[in-house]
């Protein structure tokens, strides 16, 4: 009756340090990590050495995909309907700042056309994400 | 005296193997969902239909051609001159307007550099534009 006692007191400590590492990754990840929603495509934003470093913000972000897919504040959307709906959308929130997170390889013509729509939504000047030199 | 301590260790035990799967579930949770990007931004202005760029003296024109090169007033520059030319330019007046006018083919990659380049040299009011027709 006495062997037994032992082997589950080692059970029991050995658990608990595991759970000390654990909890540890767990609270590093939530602290250091930040959430978001994913984009509805893969983006690899252009290389830039300098610039301010910035938050990915969840209002007011349009997501550009290298073969010409627009995504406003994550949902897809047509080029057609994006004046429209930036222009609602910053007459709910005057203090919106708009900001692109497009693709390295977006073709500048497009780009000018999506330019193009947030002028006539009313926006005079956007932030470009951009993600620091690997 | 027996009973009770039996009794102690296995709540102690039955506690602790759902806290770690919850824990792992968490961990696993935050692992998958949070990102570690390092995210930079580079403000640019959008460009007014109504203050064409071509109408303002003020306002200094870069090109950037379908083969990555750039044109400033004609001449055919690398990115080294055009640094060193606007860093004059914007020494008497960092307030110029820039206006920077990519050809077709010409992808972002290229022309995030060539804003960087520009603000290195002390420009900060940038807009893209469209190639004048």
């Amino acid at each position: 009756m006495r062997m037994p006692e032992p082997e589950r007191r080692e059970q029991g400590e050995q658990i608990i340090p595991l759970i000390n590492i654990v909890f540890l990754l767990l609270i590093f990840f939530m602290l250091a990590g930040t959430l978001s929603a994913p984009d509805p495509f893969d983006i690899d934003p252009p290389e830039a050495r300098q610039g301010l470093s910035a938050d990915e913000p969840q209002e007011g972000l349009l997501s550009i995909s290298a073969a010409g897919g627009l995504a406003f504040e994550g949902d897809a959307i047509a080029m057609e309907v994006l004046a429209d709906t930036v222009r609602t959308r910053l007459r709910e929130d005057e203090m919106l700042r708009l900001t692109l997170k497009a693709d390295a390889g977006v073709r500048a013509t497009f780009l000018l056309d999506v330019m193009d729509a947030l002028r006539n939504a009313g926006a005079d000047s956007v932030l470009l994400l951009t993600s620091p030199e690997s | 005296m027996r009973i009770e301590t039996g009794q102690r260790r296995r709540r102690q035990l039955i506690g602790l193997t759902p806290l770690i799967d919850v824990v792992f579930i968490l961990l696993i949770f935050f692992m998958l969902a949070s990102s570690f990007s390092n995210w930079q931004s580079i403000s640019l202005g959008v460009p007014g239909e109504g203050r064409a760029p071509a109408a303002d003296s003020e306002t200094l024109v870069v090109r950037v051609l379908a083969d990555g090169s750039l044109e400033v007033d004609g001449d055919r520059i690398d990115s080294d001159a055009l640094v060193s030319r606007f860093r004059v330019l914007f020494a008497e007046d960092p307030q110029r307007t820039v206006v920077v006018r990519p050809d077709d083919g010409v992808t972002l990659q290229r022309i995030v550099t060539v804003v960087e380049h520009l603000n290195e040299a002390g420009g900060n009011r940038i807009t893209l534009s469209r190639e004048a027709r």
